[in-house]
């Protein structure tokens, strides 16, 4: 009897095997485990079997129909997945289609210079600070030391509205009206527009930004004005920039200084874009005229501090390597999508 | 300031090359802005004697020439009409080179070998006028004595080389505008000793009152400070000797003559600007300064009729201007061939007039430019002295032994303090007081205890900050330290306004909008193509053209501009925004010195494929979403140059807030576009404002809700805000949404109706809502509907 049940089992797996679909699969079940099936016939045919095997045999054959259950399940298992298989092959779409993505606009590379920098100053403690840009020549000039006879407020360079009012040519009366309004410990940048009697040209406009700063607190040297923009432009430019400062001269800085920075195209090794000098003028600054701090109602005696300010064409013109300034305020949607 | 080298070489040793000294003067505070190399572009040009001129035997107008040229007989074919045998003239050999990037080589003209090239005044880059003897349509004839140099370089032969620096003078240097003050800064920036050979100028010579018959007054004495004059007689006018010309000529000044010339170089070597008249062309020999008489009228040097006004200073005589003061000379009294008599004047004028003054005349001297910088009184002796030392030295003429010198207001020495510490502290270093003393002492500042004297010409030194300028800039700025604030910290953080606007342009940027930059002054023309009223717009008095005479009033000339450069470029699907200020003064702030109202706006215009009232509309939805603000009103917008049936605007309150819709026909036809462009404009600063900035939360409902669907069928006039407006007043509180899913219209419905669908979903949160609830809202929504907008209920 074993023999027959031993052989039953091994044609069981053997059909198991052969089949390919779950119908087949459910045809083999029933044909040796179903109510009518071989292995079900060998139970029942135990009544003929002495009482004392029947344990043995019993065992047996439950074994054997354990082990018949165990394979259809494994086979069954993998006719179910390499059907799934199957039908996600019929699915196979064309990736290479093009997306459903939304078309993205994009960011000024003036503002993306000035976000830059405001980002910069931020994380160096600084606020940002905003005033008018038709502004009183008293916060243009009075303030700044550049008195009625000073050729900056002559009218080839300012924008007048009338005799106490302009256009701001610098965003420097912002800092006065901090300086009023204020005590120090004052640190502040000021992005804005600001306007120069220039005609349009490559090179020129007569609108552009600024970016101005300005430290007033005890203690406050040249030296940490050299430290500040050091780390500003390689913060900026990337951290191999060298600086370099010139002596200059404004009315309201003293001393001041005009700032190279090492060409951030060739490196210092002299190129269009640096006019073969390696060195790019960046930007002016200075200790804050004592005279400034006065007018404001700053004891320099006590507090002292720098300032600077830079032109935000100017870095986007180089760093991106645009060789006219009318790119910037033409708006062409090819020029712009660039940034 | 352009300066030969060589004559900074009297003041001091320069032992390093040109390019050299110009990066230690620009180091030290003296921008040099560029270096020319005069002679430096001449190569392989040398001089040569004709000896040989026999015709081309193809070419009419060509001659076939021998030429000795030192190392040997070369033939040259040219076309030269004045050369004759034996004339020496500057050949470019083969392999030279001429100004202008111009290389000359061996070649054939019409079959003969020419081997070089005879050489023009202009083709070596000199001026015809410096050498009047030679012709404009030849060759270059060199005299006789040019005879030794045969095979020699011709930029030896002629001294063509010379190193000119061109210096950027800031307005605080007037002393730098100079030759003296530069040489001074030479010595300095090099570490050698400046030898000044002027420096003993100040010698005294008697003053008296009338001087050869003439007399001096200044009447305008707070705008003249000082006046001195020098008379030189017997003058014999003719040309300067070549020094004085070639030192002048390097400076880019040309020579006049003798007298003329002397006035300059004495300008250009000590920064005082001087005037020379000849006396009998001085009425009465009586010299006024004083302020022009309304409408005085003056033909000055260049023969232009001048119109003066009370603002301009001028040198008079009893009856009329001679010169506009400090500016430049009348035509009536200047320097002529017969000049026997000539007037040295040398004098310090008010530097805001001169500058308003040769502004307004549009006449900007070298005189002119040299007092706008503002001079000392000092100086004027020295100048008179020096002047008058050249015109013996040149043989000019005879020099009357006295002076007059009218200087009513002495100035003091300038004397402010020493304050070494505080120079250190201010430049966060630690230079030795030893070696601070040793910089001034250089600059001739004169160290007098805890005091420091200010020579003359340092105007612009008045307090320690500038003494700390003076030794770091010696010291050097390269030696500044580099250090971090040291003060208490501060925190750095936008403002909400700033944040605002990040999130705007983020969101702007997502829907594929790209930022542009504008001007914000525009034309009246801008204002009429958008239908705007200019009337009330700020105006520049000078400006640029009309084009940008106006200060822009709303956003949309300069987007609608740029929408239509890319239209006109063919750029297809554009959408742009701008983050920008508008500018307005309805209360006539200006005129009483205060300043205008800005606001800062944002505007945003699209035109293609995607473009349409919907999709701004949803994008002014979401700025306000990100603004969180959800309470506001939707009404029709009224304003010219949108599409009066598809615009919008959004108020809180009776504020509005924003403005949306389809550009105004005439609008685009204006800029000749001729597609749909949408705009929309949102006022940053009200976002800010009606935003609310902090957010509660809300439980999430734990009651579900119930759905139901309503289609009615309503005219075509009916807007379904106004079904929407039903709807939520008849549901009261128990409404959460509802959602619009269908619109249709068909013939079946009839003409001029739609039909319109909604989702409604009804929720409560402290309960489930139960069906009679439902069903008594759901009938008296439909009710009301069926009432007052006349809709079908549509099964």
């Amino acid at each position: 009897m074993k023999d027959q049940i031993l052989e039953i089992k091994e044609n069981a797996k053997k059909e198991i095997e052969r089949t390919n679909t779950l119908q087949e699969l459910n045809d083999v079940r029933v044909k040796f485990l179903g109510k009518k099936g071989e292995l079900t016939a060998v139970l029942r045919g135990m009544g003929a079997l002495p009482p004392e095997e029947r344990p043995a045999v019993g065992t047996f054959v439950n074994e054997a129909r354990d082990e018949i259950e165990n394979k259809i399940a494994l086979k069954e298992k993998e006719l179910k997945e390499s059907l799934i298989a199957e039908k996600l092959q019929k699915e196979k779409i064309d990736i290479t289609m093009p997306s459903k993505k939304t078309e993205l606009g994009s960011i000024h590379p003036i503002t993306g210079i000035i976000d830059n920098i405001k980002e910069i100053f931020l994380g160096l403690g600084y606020e940002i600070v905003d005033g008018p840009e038709i502004e009183k020549t008293y916060y243009v000039f009075d303030q700044l030391n550049t008195p009625i006879d000073h050729p900056a407020r002559d009218l080839q360079d300012t924008f007048y509205i009338n005799e106490n009012i302009v256009l701001r040519s610098q965003t420097s009366s912002v800092q006065i009206r901090t300086m009023e309004a204020q005590k120090p410990p004052i640190k502040i940048i000021c992005p804005g527009t600001v306007y120069r009697s220039d005609s349009v040209d490559p090179t020129h406009s007569p609108v552009f930004h600024q970016i101005e700063g300005l430290v007033v607190d005890k203690g406050i040297t040249m030296s940490d004005l050299k430290g500040t923009l050091e780390t500003f432009a390689k913060r900026c430019l990337g951290e191999n920039t060298e600086i370099r400062f010139r002596p200059h001269h404004f009315p309201y800085t003293e001393p001041s200084a005009e700032v190279d920075v090492s060409c951030f195209v060739c490196k210092g090794k002299g190129c269009r874009v640096c006019k073969n000098e390696g060195w790019i003028e960046l930007l002016g600054c200075g200790m804050v005229h004592p005279k400034v701090l006065e007018n404001c109602g700053i004891d320099h005696n006590i507090y002292s501090g720098f300032a600077f300010g830079f032109g935000a064409e100017r870095i986007a013109m180089a760093k991106y390597g645009i060789d006219d300034m009318r790119l910037l305020y033409e708006n062409d949607v090819r020029f712009l999508k660039q940034f | 300031m352009k300066t030969s080298v060589e004559w900074l070489k009297e003041y001091s040793d320069i032992n390093v090359d040109v390019n050299k000294l110009a990066e230690r003067l620009t180091m030290t505070g003296s921008k040099v802005e560029t270096i020319e190399q005069k002679g430096n572009n001449i190569k392989n040009v040398v001089v040569g004697k004709i000896l040989e001129i026999t015709k081309h035997p193809d070419a009419d107008k060509l001659i076939v020439t021998k030429v000795d040229i030192g190392e040997g007989i070369i033939q040259i074919v040219t076309g030269a009409k004045n050369v004759k045998v034996g004339d020496l003239v500057p050949i470019a050999k083969d392999g030279s080179e001429l100004p202008g990037d111009i290389k000359i080589k061996t070649g054939m003209l019409r079959g003969i070998e020419s081997c070089g090239m005879m050489c023009a005044v202009t083709e070596l880059g000199l001026e015809l006028s410096d050498y009047p003897e030679q012709i404009a349509d030849g060759i270059m004839i060199l005299p006789e004595i040019y005879e030794k140099y045969i095979g020699k370089d011709i930029v030896e032969a002629l001294n063509l080389r010379e190193d000119i620096l061109d210096f950027e003078i800031t307005s605080n240097r007037p002393d730098c505008f100079s030759i003296e003050g530069l040489g001074r800064e030479t010595a300095i920036a090099l570490g050698e000793e400046f030898k000044n050979p002027h420096k003993n100028l100040e010698k005294e010579i008697e003053t008296i009152n009338n001087l050869e018959g003439l007399k001096v007054d200044i009447e305008a004495q707070d705008l003249c400070y000082r006046y001195v004059a020098r008379v030189i007689k017997n003058v014999k006018i003719g040309p300067s000797p070549e020094w004085m010309k070639r030192r002048l000529n390097a400076c880019g000044i040309r020579a006049i003559n003798n007298i003329v010339d002397i006035t300059n170089y004495v300008m250009l070597e000590l920064g005082e600007p001087m005037h020379a008249f000849d006396i009998n062309n001085v009425k009465g020999k009586h010299i006024i300064v004083r302020r022009a008489k309304p409408n005085e009228k003056i033909t000055t040097l260049d023969e232009i009729e001048r119109n003066l006004d009370v603002d301009n200073l001028v040198i008079a005589d009893d009856e009329k201007p001679v010169a506009i003061a400090g500016v430049m000379g009348g035509l009536n009294s200047g320097i002529t061939e017969n000049t026997n008599t000539v007037v040295f004047e040398a004098a310090v004028f008010n530097r805001g007039t001169v500058r308003l003054t040769a502004k307004k005349l549009g006449l900007r001297t070298e005189s002119s430019s040299r007092f706008e910088k503002g001079l000392s009184p000092e100086i004027a002796i020295r100048a008179a002295n020096r002047a008058t030392e050249l015109a013996e030295m040149i043989g000019a003429g005879e020099a009357v032994d006295k002076q007059i010198d009218i200087y009513p207001k002495k100035e003091t020495k300038k004397v402010i303090p020493f304050e070494p510490e505080k120079v250190n502290a201010l430049l966060g270093m630690n230079i030795s007081k030893d070696e601070m003393i040793s910089i001034l002492e250089k600059l001739e500042i004169k160290v007098q205890g805890d005091n420091l004297e200010i020579p003359y010409f340092r105007v612009d030194l008045e307090g320690t900050a500038d003494i700390a300028e003076e030794i770091i800039r010696i010291h050097g700025y390269n030696t500044l330290n580099s250090t971090l604030i040291n003060a208490e910290s501060t925190v750095g953080l936008k403002t909400k306004t700033q944040k605002l606007q990040d999130k705007i342009k983020n969101l702007l940027i997502e829907k594929g909008f790209s930022e542009m930059y504008a001007f914000s002054f525009i034309g009246k023309k801008d204002f009429e193509k958008c239908k705007l009223d200019s009337s009330k717009a700020i105006k520049i008095t000078n400006p640029l053209g009309e084009e940008y005479s106006l200060m822009r009033t709303s956003l949309m000339p300069t987007i609608m501009q740029s929408i239509a450069t890319n239209y006109n470029k063919k750029n297809k699907n554009v959408a742009l925004f701008e983050i920008g200020k508008i500018y307005e003064d309805e209360e006539e702030n200006i005129k009483k010195g205060e300043i205008a109202n800005e606001q800062t706006k944002v505007a945003f215009a699209v035109y293609g494929e995607k473009a349409d009232f919907y999709i701004i509309k949803g994008i002014i939805e979401n700025l306000l979403e990100i603004s969180n603000i959800s309470r506001y009103q939707l009404e029709r917008e009224n304003t010219t140059n949108l599409h009066p049936g598809r615009s919008a605007k959004i108020l809180i309150g009776k504020d509005t807030i924003a403005s949306f819709g389809e550009v105004h026909p005439q609008v685009l036809d204006n800029y000749g576009i001729n597609e749909k462009v949408y705009f929309g404009v949102i006022d940053i600063e009200k976002l800010g404002k009606y935003g609310k900035e902090n957010k509660k939360y809300t439980p999430i409902p734990k009651y579900p809700a119930v759905e139901r669907d309503i289609a009615l069928v309503v005219d075509e006039q009916i807007e379904v805000g106004q079904i929407e407006n039903i709807i939520s007043k008849k549901a009261k509180n128990i409404l959460e949404k509802a959602k619009l899913f269908d619109i249709y219209r068909s013939d079946k419905l009839g003409e001029n109706k739609k039909s319109v669908a909604y989702e409604l979903i009804f929720r409560t949160k402290d309960r489930t809502l139960t069906d009679d609830e439902i069903k008594n809202t759901m009938e008296a929504i439909t009710k009301e509907l069926q009432t007052n907008l006349g809709a079908e209920l549509r099964s």
